[in-house]
């Protein structure tokens, strides 16, 4: 006979019998409990979910309580996006779409992961929602071209682009305060950006350029910042199935034979050039050496402690809004500025495709494409989008002019090339350089840019999809080392072809080829 | 009275009738040991057993708009996509070689520091120093890889504490994040530091259950400690060195994705020695989200490695019958 003391301290006479059924009993019902739903549906339903890459704003908490008190009230639901490290961003957000994991949009593209969620058929179609006509406000900040520009080839729109202007190009963002130094207040050839990064290098005991590892950092499209030929004729863009594998190089006049023709990057002279240059780069130390293990985070916080002469940026006029405030704490007198090394300077038209480079997509397991697009809506109004995009008026922003805005609070700007971003609605960072002004404000004229001759052609996987998959991993493997400049090109060239030979090259080459000359033919 | 009196002789008498006796009566005490095992049995079906169903996907094209009722049927196509990626004989490699450098490479360890703290004579002595190696097993795999990175990279990739002692020596600087030769023994080195002192604990607890008077005749025999460590410690540990194998070898075609993957990333230049399975398979299917190609290489671990379970306990039956588990 067992005994079980009480909290008197008075021995209570419990059957041994009786105290194993007891405690099984409760444990299994306990068990139980836990493997049944949680409660609270209500909560679940109201609440809703969005994936974004990047860190989580500073004062989010609050700027998101803000939000969602003013959403509740108009909508009856709640904002609750997950903010996911840049790094794992594709392959997470992937993961959590084909899962079927419990949210409502999400940003996507196709150098993130748009192409393989359509094939899994795990994004909702927008077409007869937005053709509804009830969400106004959309559709009046989002011009209709935009989402024509972005129709997947079965014709259907599979996202709201989330652009501020008309196209993004890659370019440097350098240290105004080393450029007055060390180039005499002006940069505007790649040459006179290459001897700049050997000057810093030498003389500051600093990298030149520092970025996480990028194709199109050394294969541009049609600008990359190690590409030096992008810089004096940007006039074409490369083929791909998806952005992480394999890069084809169309023939430069498919639009007049219609023969595509591409061949891998490698057959082409330039991006060849490139790769060396690269390498030398990365053995003179003018590149950062950790390109294939860098986190982004790091990387910033590198050069916004005065680490690095320039970095990476991209014409969405937050150059000097993501680094000004940091740099000028680190490094007394810093300054930035935004070069884009044109040989033609401002006159220079590159190839676009004016596809979005960022889509909010609605996840087709959420099942609740409704509520999806009346919160897309609801950012497209003005008073809405500026209290997510800048925090709240008077706390963390102030109005400069129409158009402007000037930072007061610590609320970083919420990353609206996620959500909200839209063109009409989009306020000017008050303390934006001169020459970010001038290229932001010239991304902006679709006039500057010349329509590539591919430009809404997005070639299915369905055929290739193995071989795809195995090309994938072989470029992870074999490239990726020759674009951070860590393997000798020849050598590491040679791995490379072998393995996508292996991988099945000849068959994804033919099925691009055959799907290009059939888009070029039915352009004609 | 005497009728009564009959007819319990007779049930006394019959066999039949005790045994439905005892059978009730066991059942009735069993009742609360299977009411006590239910939550653990419940749990294992629900999280082990009832998954399993899941495996069908490694047959099928699937996709979740589909669902598992719905997808297409692909037979053994998922499976190709491992075999004829070219690089599967190094991947398969890789993981049973590294796999075997953990595991004896922890288990040594785990043996060494046991015996060593087993000779510690202060009790608060013993206390603090197996705390301290006990600690590493709780540091998440990300927080090594950057400790790795200060050692072994720096900033900007270049430098590192590792390489700034070699220069004290004029030895030349390694670029350690392009060179796949050390890794396996780097990597080693890592599960050791992370894995050694958990290890210990099992082991020291093995030790501890070794009676003393055995210890006692080794003294009398004139035995020194390390005589003692090598030929009484050691071969009475067999039996515990035996079990963790054998649960190791079950593991054998498991990568550790987690310290791997978090050190190595997509460091393409350092695959060579250290991509495993589930390295491979994770970098060539987060492209493509198929969760089909992803359970059939699942599968095939889980076969591999249960065909080594059966076969590692055969041989120990076999050959070292005294720490058989069967």
């Amino acid at each position: 006979m067992a005994q079980l003391i009480d909290a008197a301290g008075l021995s209570l006479p419990v059957s041994r019998r009786g105290f194993l059924a007891g405690t099984g009993g409760l444990l299994a019902a306990a068990t139980l409990a836990a493997c049944a739903p949680s409660g609270g549906g209500e909560a679940a339903t109201s609440t809703f979910g969005h994936l974004l890459p990047g860190d989580v704003p500073a004062q989010w908490d609050r700027i998101r309580a803000a939000v969602n008190t003013k959403l509740k009230a108009d909508l009856g639901f709640e904002f609750k996006p997950e903010f996911i490290n840049w790094t794992n961003y594709a392959s997470q957000s992937l993961l959590k779409f084909t899962s079927g994991e419990d949210f409502q949009t999400a940003l996507s593209a196709r150098w993130l992961n748009i192409a393989q969620l359509i094939e899994s058929k795990a994004l909702e179609p927008l077409d007869e929602a937005l053709a509804s006509g009830k969400y106004p406000n959309l559709m009046a900040a989002v011009d209709q071209s935009a989402f024509d520009a972005n129709r997947w080839p079965d014709g259907s729109v599979y996202g709201v682009p989330a652009v501020n202007s008309a196209a993004r190009i890659h370019h440097v963002v350098a240290r105004g305060d080393l450029v007055d130094k060390y180039a005499g207040g002006s940069i505007e050839t790649f040459d006179q950006l290459e001897k700049f990064w050997y000057d810093v290098q030498q003389k500051e005991g600093i990298p030149g350029y520092i970025n996480r590892n990028s194709p199109f950092d050394v294969l541009g499209a049609p600008t990359g910042v190690l590409y030096a030929q992008g810089w004096e004729t940007p006039d074409f863009l490369p083929l791909y199935f998806s952005s992480d594998s394999l890069m084809f190089v169309p023939s430069r006049d498919a639009a007049t034979t219609g023969s595509t023709d591409a061949v891998p990057f490698w057959e082409y002279e330039p991006y060849l050039e490139s790769l060396h240059r690269v390498r030398k780069y990365y053995e003179d130390g003018i590149i950062n050496g950790d390109r294939l293990n860098a986190d982004p985070a790091t990387l910033k916080s590198q050069f916004d402690g005065g680490g690095a002469a320039t970095c990476w940026g991209i014409t969405d006029g937050a150059d000097t809004s993501g680094h000004l405030d940091l740099l000028e704490q680190a490094v007394k007198g810093a300054s930035l500025v935004t070069l884009l090394p044109f040989s033609e300077g401002l006159s220079a038209k590159p190839n676009q495709t004016f596809q979005a480079d960022n889509l909010v997509v609605v996840n087709a397991a959420a099942a609740d494409a409704e509520k999806a697009l009346q919160l897309l809506d609801w950012v497209s109004i003005q008073e809405n989008h500026d209290l997510l995009q800048y925090g709240e008026e008077g706390t963390d922003w102030k109005a400069v002019g129409d158009d402007a805005y000037e930072q007061v609070g610590d609320y970083a700007n919420f990353p609206g090339f996620a959500m909200s971003w839209r063109v009409p609605l989009e306020r000017k960072y008050s303390r934006m350089s001169e020459s970010e002004t001038t290229w932001f404000d010239w991304s902006k004229e679709y006039d500057n840019f010349t329509l590539d001759p591919f430009a809404t052609f997005i070639p299915d996987l369905a055929e290739v999809e193995k071989e795809h998959a195995q090309i994938t991993a072989a470029i992870a493997e074999f490239a990726n080392p020759l674009f951070a400049g860590a393997v000798d090109v020849t050598e590491g060239l040679d791995k490379l072809k072998s393995a996508l030979d292996t991988a099945g090259l000849p068959k994804v080459q033919e099925e691009l080829n055959k799907q290009a000359d059939a888009y070029l033919a039915a352009q004609k | 009275m005497s009728a009564d009196l009959d007819a319990a002789t007779n049930s006394l008498a019959d066999p039949r009738t005790a045994r439905s006796g005892n059978r009730q009566k066991r059942r009735g005490r069993d009742y609360g040991l299977v009411l006590l095992a239910a939550p653990a049995v419940i749990l294992l079906v629900v999280f082990a057993y009832g998954p399993m169903a899941g495996l069908i996907v490694a047959f099928q094209d699937f996709n979740v708009a589909d669902g598992v009722f719905g997808s297409p049927w692909a037979g053994f196509e998922n499976f190709e996509f491992f075999f004829t990626s070219g690089g599967a004989g190094r991947i398969l490699w890789n993981t049973l070689f590294l796999n075997i450098l953990f595991l004896a490479a922890t288990l040594g360890s785990g043996v060494l520091l046991a015996i060593m703290l087993n000779e510690i004579r202060g009790r608060v002595t013993k206390r603090f120093f197996q705390s301290v190696i006990f600690v590493p097993y709780f540091v998440s795999p990300i927080v090594v890889s950057i400790f790795l990175q200060a050692f072994l990279a720096g900033p900007s990739g270049r430098g590192g504490l590792v390489n700034d002692l070699t220069d004290v020596f004029g030895l030349p600087s390694i670029s350690w994040y392009t060179e796949p030769g050390p890794w396996p023994w780097i990597l080693t080195v890592v599960k050791v530091w992370q894995m050694g002192g958990y290890m210990s604990v099992i082991f020291l607890a093995a030790i501890t259950a070794i009676p003393e008077e055995v210890y006692e005749a080794g003294v009398i025999d004139g035995a020194s400690r390390a005589q003692m460590a090598l030929r009484i410690t050691v071969p009475l540990l067999k039996p515990t060195a035996a079990i963790l194998l054998v649960l190791g070898v079950g593991r054998i075609f498991y990568g550790d994705f987690g310290t791997i993957y978090a050190i190595v990333g997509d460091n393409g230049t350092l695959f060579s020695t250290t991509d495993v399975i589930d390295t491979y398979v994770f970098r060539a299917l987060r492209t493509i989200g198929d969760f089909g190609t992803t359970a059939a290489i699942g599968l095939f671990q889980s076969v591999i490695g249960f065909v080594l379970v059966v076969a590692a306990t055969l041989v120990q039956r076999r050959y070292a019958k005294e720490t058989s588990l069967l």
